[in-house]
């Protein structure tokens, strides 16, 4: 046991060595990465110290793009499990090592949404009130609370399956199948919850009519489903340059038909809720209205939700005609993709929710300068762990960082020891 | 021999303690100069004043308090309030009374629109001067229609009422089936025996959920220091009620519960010129607001279709 | 060979970069932690100041001062003391002009007369009695004293009687739970002048603050009825 916990240590310590030992590239990234997370660190600072004021958000629109951010990266975390199901249920043998990629980019949109979710509490010093036992627990009323359960839930099981998976690989040694398969379809469908209960916080409003409509939830997973994959293609691309691992274009098509047929029906329920809003002509319509064509003169919006719109539109056309097979255009569709839908689902989807107040007022929103800090510092943070995940998980896989050459090859160290003396 | 083409984690080796000396210098100049950039990026938080103290932090929840542990909870906000304002207010905890369901009545054709009722609870329940809190809204709305898109928020005639318009004060609205309560996360909000929505000042964490959930926009955050005059302070206050907020935490129309709870009319209904306001229990057969309920024909409740069922019930006369 | 030299001249050239990367980040990060200890930037936007809202707009007062609380504050009464003026036992005249309406003696220019559309309410005795000035009387003969006018007003304006008598119309103030305290239901003549009863139009108070500028809104076409 005791043999095993040291280990088990060790092998941490040599990932977290490798994190620290990279090319020119890898440190010029990472310290790019760790510039902004600093920026925005500093932005939090003085948004404890000043209060919410120094965002752009007020009474009248309280959430703003951190919640907007903190609903795109649900998505992204759900739906980059969506691979484990052609190798899981399929039996694709060709994602099998890509989908530890998807799950470590899911862990690190989870880490973005705690993150996003904590810089936006306006008393983020009593978390421990909604520790179950501890604080005072609204389940199963409050949505919140579900999606706090949800998400912690499903970053623990994502880092279970890829500490484990990773670990029986650095030893040499075959998983134990009842330590990860029951956990990897339990995950399948937690990722489908993770969404949908953080769809639920929006459609759960009834004084909201914006958004209490039951076509909430399903447009939320097909939008995640084309955003998440896309990002995944991207990610895989990068590491197929970047480190020596074998990609083939094959799981590459496989995710764009995951991305195809999501943005079809993205597309097709964005239709569905344009015709319900639009053509009875009630009076709930006020912040669809403002969204698409402007109200009573307020149309900052306008011109985001139609570039947007105008994505989607010629991702979905690409998607469909074969020149997307080509990794130019399916890297500009993945890039269309994931800008539309972020778009769609942050400012599309939270800000005119909230114009016009229930009482019906306009009053505009837009992110101030430390807003925009904090948001790019939490984004470097996810690249930051991303990157870190991907450092030390391409080596386990291709055999070069494992149990077997412990001690007879240590990388040469950018930290202060040098080499390490070497174990039995 | 070292193979150059190697990946990055196979830096080749060289020899020679001068490489290992300088990139050992290279290596702690960055993690240096690192750690400096994040101790000083936190350098802000030296401007932060009266946050919190340790015993604020760990306060438990109201429902869970005793009386000893809420007599001292009192006293030190009692020494708290002291300290920031400069004078020493009278903090109780009034509990409902028994056999009370408060209703609020109001009747609209009555109303003149002179925002007196907004500014006498500013006063009152010591909200925040700048950033401008107000728990109550004036809307002014054209004849023949309670379409909340046609009204306004900011008419200021020589003087009212205008003709053609008719004029609605809208506050918290104290649903029997709160939104509000539903969704907070952490029970911070939570409905009494009275039928007073209420909120727990210490407990809340600022999520602003209920600010996006409530219906009638009568939710109020605290994006920063409430910014109160010094000698505005109402020190008649209550836990639960009108003693001074934090950045962070919310606040919202609590039926004036220092006063209604000792028996007394809200501060927005003593004030009001026309007596267009009308409070009272409506348990109580003999009260102004039994008589509003049996006698007048005509009630709104605003928004009823979406269940909330209020507290508040918008009349005409006759 | 050759490839040996290029490729070894290729890492000490990846050395040079990864070492100029290092010296780089060293700088930026050097340079960030002046920039934080100077606080160039983040600062909250200073806010207009919000001017604090005139006492009249929180009183509690009502728009008149009735005869009641006249007495209670023990005020000057000789206004009320008609006998100072008139003569006992002798009715004061009234006089019209020649579209009907009421002239007011200049004695009494304080007073405008406005009780009723068209004039229709002009007539002082209708209310006072012209054989005992210091009473009101109703239209069945009742007398009243001035203080006690509310069932004057009643005999006309039944419904909103009924309402005043169960505290629903106009202002009761005071506690609700009448066994912890006193409430005070305000009379008639408290808010309405008894000559010219309509309740007059004031300035409002101020409209709110927002916390973010909230440009004024275009009156659509869709608003006019």
């Amino acid at each position: 046991m005791k043999t095993a916990v040291r280990n088990y240590l060790f092998f941490l310590k040599r990932c977290i060595r490798i994190a620290f030992v990279g090319d020119w590239r890898y440190y010029g990234w990472m310290g790019l990465l760790t510039v902004f997370c600093l920026l925005g660190l500093n932005a939090y600072a003085k948004q404890i110290v000043h209060g919410l004021i120094a965002t752009g958000m007020s009474d009248e629109v309280s959430w703003g793009v951190y919640i907007a951010n903190f609903t795109f990266l649900v998505g992204v975390a759900a739906a980059a499990v969506m691979m484990v199901i052609p190798v899981y249920i399929y039996n694709n043998e060709e994602l099998h090592d890509l989908v530890i990629f998807g799950e470590l980019l899911a862990v690190a949109a989870i880490l973005m949404c705690l993150a996003f979710v904590t810089v936006d509490l306006g008393r983020p010093d009593r978390f421990w009130h909604l520790i179950p036992g501890i604080g005072q627990f609204n389940f199963p009323a409050s949505m919140l609370s579900w999606d706090v359960i949800v998400l912690n839930g499903y970053l623990l099981l994502n880092a279970h399956i890829c500490g484990y998976l990773l670990y029986c690989r650095y030893q040499n040694r075959k998983p134990s199948k009842w330590l990860y398969i029951p956990f990897v379809f339990v995950a399948i469908g937690w990722a489908v919850s993770i969404h949908t209960v953080t769809a639920f916080l929006y459609v759960g409003l009834g004084g909201r009519p914006f958004w209490n409509s039951a076509i909430v939830g399903p447009r939320f997973l097909a939008s995640a489903f084309a955003a998440g994959p896309a990002m995944i293609i991207l990610a895989l691309q990068i590491i197929r340059r970047v480190t020596q691992y074998t990609i083939s274009d094959r799981a590459l098509l496989t995710l764009r038909s995951i991305v195809q047929v999501s943005m079809l029906i993205n597309v097709f329920l964005l239709a569905n809720e344009v015709f319900k809003e639009f053509y009875s002509g009630n009076l709930h319509v006020a912040s669809s209205k403002y969204l698409y064509v402007g109200l009573h003169g307020y149309h900052a919006l306008v011109p985001w939700i139609w570039t947007a719109i105008a994505f989607n539109l010629t991702a979905m056309v690409l998607l469909v005609l074969p020149v997307s097979r080509s990794l130019k255009w399916l890297n500009l569709t993945c890039v269309l993709c994931i800008v539309g839908i972020w778009i769609e689902k942050g400012m599309g989807l939270v800000i005119p929710g909230f114009i016009p107040t229930p009482l019906g007022e306009m009053v505009e929103y837009a992110p101030t300068l430390n807003e925009t800090l904090v948001c790019f510092g939490i984004w470097a943070f996810g690249l930051l762990c991303y990157t870190v995940f991907l450092r030390m998980s391409v080596p386990i896989l291709q055999g070069k960082l494992a149990k077997a050459n412990e001690g007879t090859l240590a990388p040469a160290s950018a930290g202060p020891a040098g080499g390490e003396t070497a174990l039995p | 021999m070292p193979d150059p083409r190697a990946t990055p984690d196979r830096v080749p080796e060289t020899p020679g303690a001068e490489m290992n000396r300088r990139s050992f210098l290279r290596a702690s100049a960055v993690l240096a100069s690192g750690a400096a950039a994040l101790a000083a990026s936190l350098a802000p938080l030296r401007e932060l004043r009266d946050y919190t103290s340790v015993e604020q932090w760990l306060q438990k929840y109201y429902k869970e308090l005793t009386p000893e542990e809420m007599a001292r909870v009192l006293k030190r906000i009692e020494d708290e309030v002291e300290r920031q304002y400069g004078l020493r207010p009278q903090v109780r905890d009034l509990k409902p009374m028994d056999g009370v369901q408060f209703v609020y009545a109001l009747n609209l054709t009555r109303c003149i629109g002179c925002r007196k009722c907004v500014h006498a609870c500013v006063a009152e329940n010591n909200q925040s001067r700048n950033p401008e809190i107000q728990y109550i809204r004036v809307l002014r709305m054209p004849h023949g229609s309670i379409d909340m898109d046609k009204a306004e928020h900011n008419y200021a005639p020589a003087s009212v009422p205008e003709k053609g318009y008719f004029y609605m004060p809208v506050q918290c609205q104290q649903c029997r089936n709160p939104p509000c309560v539903k969704v907070c996360p952490v029970h911070a909000t939570w409905q009494e025996a009275d039928g007073i929505t209420v909120v727990d000042y210490n407990w809340c964490i600022g999520c602003r959920y209920c600010a996006a959930a409530c219906p009638f926009w009568a939710r109020h955050f605290n994006f920063t220091r409430p910014g109160l005059p010094k000698d505005g302070i109402n020190p008649d206050m209550a836990y639960l009620g009108n003693r001074p907020r934090w950045q962070g935490v919310m606040e919202k129309c609590h039926f004036c519960l220092q006063r209604t709870r000792a028996g007394r009319y809200p501060a927005c209904l003593e004030v009001c010129p026309t007596g267009a306001r009308k409070f009272g229990n409506v348990l109580d057969p003999n009260s102004e607001v039994a008589y509003i309920l049996t006698h007048k024909r005509v009630f709104i409740q605003l928004k009823e279709e979406l269940g909330t069922s209020p507290r508040f019930y918008y009349y005409f006369d006759v | 060979m050759f490839d040996e030299v290029v490729v070894l001249s290729d890492a000490v050239n990846a050395r040079e970069t990864t070492a100029t990367v290092l010296a780089g980040l060293a700088v930026a990060f050097a340079a960030l932690t002046a920039a934080f200890l100077l606080n160039a930037w983040g600062r909250p936007a200073q806010r207009p100041p919000v001017p604090l809202v005139d006492l009249q707009f929180i009183s509690t007062a009502t728009v008149r001062t009735s005869l009641v609380e006249l007495i209670r504050m023990k005020a000057d009464l000789s206004d009320f003391d008609c006998y100072g003026c008139h003569e006992q036992g002798k009715p004061p005249p009234l006089r019209y002009d020649t579209n009907q309406n009421l002239i007011i003696p200049k004695e009494h220019d304080d007073i405008v007369m406005g009780h009723g559309r068209h004039n229709r309410n002009n007539n002082c005795f209708n209310c006072h009695n012209e054989t005992n000035l210091v009473v009101l009387q109703t239209r069945d003969g009742r007398e009243l004293k001035l203080e006690e006018s509310a069932p004057l007003c009643g005999s006309c304006h039944g419904p909103t009687y009924r309402d005043w008598e169960a505290g629903v119309h106009g202002r009761t103030s005071g506690y609700w739970n009448r066994q912890l305290g006193p409430s005070d239901r305000k009379l008639c003549v408290s808010c309405h002048n008894p000559h010219a009863p309509a309740f007059p139009p004031r300035q409002p108070a101020p409209g709110p603050h927002p916390l973010r500028p909230v440009a004024p809104r275009v009156l659509a076409k869709e608003r006019s009825h």
